[in-house]
């Protein structure tokens, strides 16, 4: 069941424009992943995670140039940001991220690059099912959250043109 | 002097028919490429879409209970709606109509000195004409949204409801930036512009005082909002400034979050037609996450307020023939399936701030004023629409019963009346001379029939045709079909076949529909024919006018009656409940759609359950016996080469899959090419009319190349399509001869 959901949100993840990678569940994996895809840019953001736990963006937070608390000016000019997705949407291609409490809602939104790591087991198979789950009756858990699926993308100015006002590439890590 | 150009702005507000044409000639003049190029990409990519849903009719389904629900409970809604927004901490308010929506954001924004406040796109504070009052009040109001980025810096108002700025192609928008914003900046891609655009916004965004959005639904359980976007202007625009004000009409409430989960993906596709679009956020404001000091102004705090708009809602949803308009969720669906919509965009068919066949209900409701409601005549009826609602409104019934209200708030001229003495109309109702002369084509016609030598000779003598054009707006450059001198019902009355089957008693009831009776006799002979053929024993009806032509121009009593004659007449003939078969797609559709509004329930559901449409009957009930199709139809006696390209007639296509007909043609052994248009622009009337007769011609361009592109690649076909608009249509823009498949079938016998 999860790999053809798998194998779907792969599908659609490449439809939206995003792209993914499969990244072990270990701290370590994380860091070296995230490091590999922001290349030399700097800083990168970093939203605490609130559902995986936090020891797996440790090692990252104590790299150079990961910021965990930035000031506004870091906002403006950061070219990477960092955050978890609580859940993934396998025929959409979605991550879902919390931007209610946290800095998660600025971290996903103003950099250029937006890393998201999400745990496969997380990955259902609709939108509507996040609707269904449990835990989505106690509405502090995901009181504001928004279903990403690819960069921030206009057909206004004629042509499709990804990178509008959001991030103009999206990478999702999936824990398996 | 320059010749003076039409506006947008000049002629958005379509309170008279010579404003409606101004518009349309804009439309057709500087705005149709772009949009005919934007609306038909949208159109295909949602059909796409929509196929990949798995559960598409059973979320339209549950998205239309859960509006009707809404929309019935709305006072208790707006109640709990109230106390959850308190209760998170945000503030509430209920704006009776424009102005006092205006006002209460004008306050909020003086209470927190906004100097500068950034958009997202919002079509209801489009309606409210929000950005004149707030700039008259010094604050800079900046659109975010690229598309109300181009309309701001053109001063021009929506021309779609998703994509306002669909009427501008790359080109012009470059044009316009270089004019406005002097730069020297490369702005020849949509790269570029976009690059220019963002990194202007960006800096609006972070400098804002304070942030308005829309909202796709609100829910009034928690005071959560559903925002659907792909650029992330509304996300920026909710979680950069301090102070954010959301505005809303009260048909987007719903009871609780769990309800926006249909609307998710079914909005998506039948919006943009993607799975869904880039961004879809679920947020319950105030947000938490503290305020960035971006303006260096120091610590703020977050506010919220959300505005409900009634503005003619109310009003709305006490109308029992109008109110569905409010189940709408705004995702253009009907407005990229709308032929004459993809020539013409909003500034042709729409008005100030909505446009389309919804729109109409919507300025009609929203400015209270019904005479805005006037582009509605560019409304077909061809209802291809209806099909592609994901809350399946009945669109063109609305604008029925807009154009029904309009005629009655207009006084019936002596003309008129003089018309309906002379035809013997059975309802003297109020219409113009034009509306009655086409709602009355079985007059008309069998005017004509009686007299044909006469009445044809009078169609060639010089100064009629400016006479007709003069009196009835038929305009000059439309062929005419001559009378034939017997109708069809005269023609199959001397068959001795027709006696003989007579008195074996018939198994199948052929319906005499007046266009195929007086336009079309030998068509009709040709359908019985094929009928015979298979072994059927028919019986032809009266031929009795079934209330289409009187529907299609807003008569609804004039309609009604003649439904109503016609079923009691059927209820007779019929009363064993036969098949009843129908060559003309349009009357097909009247008596299987319309008809559901028009008569008592019982007596519409006989009717539904024995009409069907002549072809598909043949077909399936060849399959049913088991015959093989290909020992009654010859393909041999066909003498071209057996291929055709066939166009399905749209209101056929809101009741019947044709493809049961294209299958049957390629059991016979046909090369079948389907057009992909969703109308051909003839549309009964309406392509004869000289207000319409260009935006007619345009709609045909893409079929005509359709029809060229399917030629170059595989040589001559033979024309073919299923109403007696369409093959008149067709035959004018092809100059060739168009069948209807009964006639291609008589072929093979």
């Amino acid at each position: 069941m999860q790999q053809s959901h798998l194998k779907q949100f792969r599908e659609q993840v490449s439809a939206t424009g995003a792209t993914m990678e499969l990244v072990a569940r270990s701290p370590e994996a994380v860091r070296d992943a995230v490091l590999a895809r922001a290349s030399t840019n700097r800083p990168i953001l970093i939203a605490e995670p609130r559902y995986l736990s936090p020891d797996y963006f440790r090692p990252l937070r104590s790299e150079e140039g990961v910021l965990t608390s930035p000031y506004a000016e870091d906002y403006r000019s950061a070219p990477v940001g960092v955050t978890e997705a609580f859940a993934a949407v396998a025929r959409t291609g979605s991550v879902c991220v919390d931007i209610g409490a946290d800095i998660a809602g600025y971290v996903s939104l103003l950099p250029r690059l937006h890393i998201v790591v999400v745990d496969v087991d997380r990955l259902v198979s609709r939108p509507s099912d996040l609707f269904r789950l449990e835990q989505f009756a106690r509405p502090t858990y995901h009181r504001s959250f928004v279903f990403i699926s690819g960069p921030s993308a206009t057909a206004d100015m004629g042509p499709l043109v990804r990178g509008v006002h959001g991030p103009h590439e999206l990478h999702i890590m999936v824990f398996c | 002097m320059p010749k003076h150009v039409t506006l947008p702005r000049e002629v958005a507000a379509k309170e008279s028919r010579a404003i409606l044409r101004r518009a349309i000639r804009l439309a057709l003049d500087t705005e149709s490429a772009a949009v005919r190029h934007n609306t038909r990409s949208f159109n295909l990519n949602r059909y796409r879409a929509i196929a990949a849903l798995p559960d598409y009719d059973a979320l339209k389904d549950e998205a239309r209970r859960i509006k009707e629900h809404a929309l019935a409970n709305r006072t208790a809604l707006l109640q709990r709606l109230s106390e959850s927004v308190t209760r998170n901490g945000g503030h509430f308010f209920f704006a009776r109509d424009a102005q006092e929506a205006r006002q209460y954001i004008q306050e909020v924004c003086k209470r927190h000195s906004v100097r500068s406040l950034v958009k997202g796109k919002s079509m209801t504070s489009e309606e409210i004409h929000l950005n004149g009052a707030l700039e008259h009040d010094g604050i800079r109001v900046v659109e975010t949204d690229l598309a109300e980025f181009i309309l701001q810096a053109a001063d021009e108002q929506p021309s779609h409801i998703i994509a306002p700025a669909i009427h501008y192609s790359r080109e012009r928008i470059t044009a316009l930036f270089r004019r406005k914003f002097q730069t020297d900046l490369p702005l020849d891609t949509g790269e570029d512009l976009t690059r220019f655009a963002r990194e202007r916004l960006r800096q609006d965004f972070l400098a804002a005082d304070a942030g308005i959005t829309g909202a796709n639904l609100v829910s009034a359980d928690c005071g959560s909002l559903l925002l659907v976007e792909s650029e992330a202007n509304i996300r920026l625009t909710c979680i950069a400034p301090p102070l954010h004000i959301a505005l809303s009409g009260l048909e987007k409430i719903v009871p609780s979050r769990r309800e926006f989960a249909p609307f998710i993906e079914l909005l998506a596709a039948s919006a943009t037609g993607q799975p869904l679009t880039s961004y879809t956020s679920v947020i319950q404001p105030p947000l938490t996450v503290p305020v960035v000091d971006f303006r260096g102004v120091g610590p703020a705090t977050r506010e919220f307020h959300l505005l409900i708009l009634d503005n003619g809602r109310e009003t709305l949803a006490r109308d029992a023939q109008l109110k569905e308009a409010l189940y709408c969720i705004r995702c253009s669906a009907c407005l990229n399936s709308c032929a004459n919509f993809q020539v013409l965009g909003g500034h042709g068919f729409g008005g100030e701030t909505y446009s389309g066949g919804i729109g109409a209900t919507w300025e009609a409701a929203t400015t209270g004023q019904l005479k805005l409601a006037r582009f509605s005549d560019l409304c077909t009826g061809c209802s291809r629409c209806a099909t592609q609602c994901p809350v399946r409104i009945d669109i063109p019934g609305l604008n029925v019963e807009l154009r029904w209200r309009l005629n009655k708030s207009i006084p019936l001229s002596l003309m008129a009346r003089a018309m309906h003495l002379l035809l013997g109309s059975s309802v003297v109702e109020h219409a113009s001379t034009q509306q009655i002369f086409f709602a009355h084509y079985d007059r008309v016609a069998r005017l004509g029939t009686l007299f044909a030598p006469v009445a044809n000779f009078l169609l060639n003598v010089p100064g009629t045709r400016w006479f007709l054009e003069r009196s009835f707006g038929i305009d000059r450059r439309r062929h005419l079909a001559p009378f034939p001198r017997k109708t069809w019902v005269n023609l199959c009355a001397n068959e001795a076949t027709q006696k003989e089957d007579a008195a074996q008693g018939p198994q199948v009831l052929v319906l005499a529909d007046v266009f195929t009776n007086y336009g079309a006799p030998e068509r009709g002979k040709n359908a019985l024919r094929c009928l015979r053929a298979a072994g059927e024993s028919v019986r032809l009806t009266k031929s009795l006018p079934d209330g289409r032509a009187a529907l299609s121009q807003g008569m609804i009593e004039t309609a009604r009656a003649q439904a109503e004659a016609l079923s009691e007449y059927l209820a007779v003939e019929n009363a064993a409940e036969r098949p009843l078969l129908v060559v003309e797609p349009s009357v097909l559709a009247m008596i299987l759609r319309e008809y559901r509004k028009l008569l008592p329930a019982e007596a519409f559901r006989k009717l539904q359950n024995s009409t069907m449409d002549l072809v598909q009957f043949l077909a399936r009930h060849l399959a049913e016996q088991g015959s093989d199709p290909c020992a009654i139809f010859d393909i041999r006696k066909f003498a071209p080469r057996p291929r055709v390209f066939y166009h399905a007639h749209c209101q056929q296509r809101a009741v019947s899959d044709p493809s049961i007909t294209v299958d049957f043609l390629r059991r016979l052994g046909f090369e079948v090419t389907c057009s992909q248009v969703e109308c051909c622009g003839m549309a009964g009337s309406f392509g004869y009319k000289k207000d319409f007769y260009d935006v007619s011609q345009a709609v045909s361009e893409e079929l005509v190349e359709q029809w060229k592109a399917a030629e170059n690649a595989m040589g001559p076909h033979t024309l073919l399509a299923s109403g007696v608009s369409c093959v008149e249509q067709l035959q004018g823009a092809t100059g060739r001869a168009v069948l209807h498949p009964v006639e291609l079938l008589a072929k093979l016998l």
